[in-house]
């Protein structure tokens, strides 16, 4: 029997982060060149939440990003453009035969996915984390070719092994969920109204909304909980919920200190967009300056993991430090709430 | 690619593939670069690793002194929580703590067997002793 094969010419290109980096690739792959930084910026990528009564792998949940598919859905929403996201399929058969039948016409699909099982994911991210997103471009007898953004090069999937990870089970688990965008893009597209009103709506993310647990105060909420942690818990879980805190922000796909520096840069694309638009670049250096004060946090941040026991830092200092970052933070939204384009 | 693994780590499993990571400089310059973990990552992702193995270690302890049922080894096994655990099995929170009991285990049934081992991707003769 002859091997089916069907692969579509797709580029891979890695990114710092998953979701927004298969947007990009998708809006490329359909003839709209967009950077990753814009594809997260549009997409309202960036976020904060922190909920202590839930535990993720033992630890506290803390999340630097939105919630799965917003990016995908935002940016091709607020541009105008044709997309089609299936968020749930019941049998998992179904789900399969859908995405061969849309690599038959041509057309990559993205999957939101489970990493615990992903056969060629790197050991040390194997957790369980339900929000990773790829895409898969081809089909070779059992195999599928996809493309996993925070991987170097494509990868080879089996049947079995990517169905299995599309219904991994847990919080948020993936039900199926895919994405794709229908129609070549070939007219114009205007990026400055979806760029408004995305730095709107992450700004009124960030710090309008009245709960305690999101946004900047839940920065603030996180930074009063860290001085908490080893009278209550004892230095060894103390400096564990930490790592997780360090974790989030440096490893898992972000690009680095939590999103921040892609924040940044798409703050600094978007003003050369506005005939480098003051306010904005600004902005940008701002946020490139919070970014890097997180990123001596979690350096400071290691140094008290690595000896659990004998915490070097002081955990009122590295609270002091977030606080700072929040402060620091808050001027950025509300730099970018007051301007006028 | 063999001799390009990361020398950070001790253990060649870990650490063998590069990342993409954005940077600041002042002047308003981001910049993009592939690369190895650094220092940062190593350590946190060197820590949690300990303490997951601790804890896999542990629960392998006490199924073998007959304290536990080897669910608890696997749960640990799969990075699970028992919240997770029955989300997984599709068995209630409860009694999936019940089965935490080596002799409630013994008496458990073929089907019950069954929903463990496809959560733990292993088959039920493994399920019923630790390795």
């Amino acid at each position: 029997m002859e091997i089916k094969k069907t692969i579509i010419d797709y580029t891979h290109r890695q990114a710092g982060h998953c979701e927004s980096g298969a947007t990009s690739n998708l809006f490329k792959f359909n003839g709209f060149e967009i950077s990753e930084p814009m594809a997260f910026g549009v997409g309202n990528g960036l976020f904060f939440t922190y909920i202590p009564f839930l535990k993720i792998q033992f630890a506290p949940m803390i999340s630097f990003r939105n919630l799965p598919n917003t990016v995908f859905k935002r940016s091709t929403g607020y541009m105008g453009i044709d997309a089609t996201v299936v968020k749930k399929i019941k049998d998992p058969r179904e789900a399969m035969e859908m995405l061969d039948r849309n690599l038959e016409r041509g057309i990559p699909t993205g999957c939101q996915v489970g990493v615990f099982q992903l056969t060629f994911f790197p050991p040390e991210y194997r957790m369980h984390y339900n929000m990773h997103n790829l895409v898969v471009f081809g089909k070779e007898g059992n195999m599928y070719h996809v493309s996993d953004t925070v991987m170097e090069f494509p990868q080879l999937i089996t049947y079995d092994d990517l169905l299995r990870v599309r219904y991994a089970k847990g919080t948020f688990a993936p039900q199926g969920k895919m994405y794709w965008i229908n129609h070549v893009i070939d007219k114009q597209v205007d990026l400055k109204p979806a760029i408004i009103l995305a730095i709107k709506k992450t700004v009124n993310d960030m710090i309008g909304i009245p709960f305690p647990l999101i946004g900047v105060a839940g920065l603030r909420w996180l930074a009063r909980d860290i001085k908490k942690w080893p009278g209550k818990h004892g230095n060894d879980k103390a400096s564990f919920y930490l790592g997780q805190v360090l974790r989030m922000a440096e490893d898992f796909g972000t690009g680095g200190a939590g999103f921040r520096f892609i924040y940044g840069a798409f703050l600094k694309e978007a003003g050369e967009l506005f005939n480098n638009h003051q306010g904005l670049l600004e902005a940008s250096d701002m946020m490139g300056h919070t970014a890097n004060k997180w990123r001596e946090f979690t350096y400071m941040g290691a140094r008290n993991c690595k000896n659990r026991s004998k915490p070097e830092e002081d955990y009122g200092t590295l609270s002091e430090r977030l606080l700072e970052i929040a402060d620091k933070e808050k001027m950025v939204y509300q730099k970018l709430k007051n301007l006028r384009f | 690619m063999e001799e390009n693994y990361n020398p950070v780590y001790k253990d060649k499993s870990y650490g063998q593939y590069r990342e993409l990571s954005y940077s600041y400089q002042d002047g308003g310059k981001f910049e993009k670069t592939v690369g190895f973990h650094d220092e940062t990552d190593r350590l946190v992702l060197q820590q949690a690793w300990d303490l997951f193995r601790e804890r896999i270690e542990d629960a392998r302890q006490r199924v073998l002194a007959g304290k536990a049922s080897p669910v608890v080894y696997y749960m640990e096994k799969n990075l699970l929580d028992p919240l997770n655990l029955s989300m997984m099995a599709g068995i209630s929170l409860w009694r999936v703590k019940w089965h935490f009991k080596p002799n409630v285990f013994k008496r458990l049934s073929a089907k019950t067997l069954q929903k463990y081992a496809e959560a733990f991707n292993i088959t039920i003769d493994q399920l019923k002793k630790v390795d």
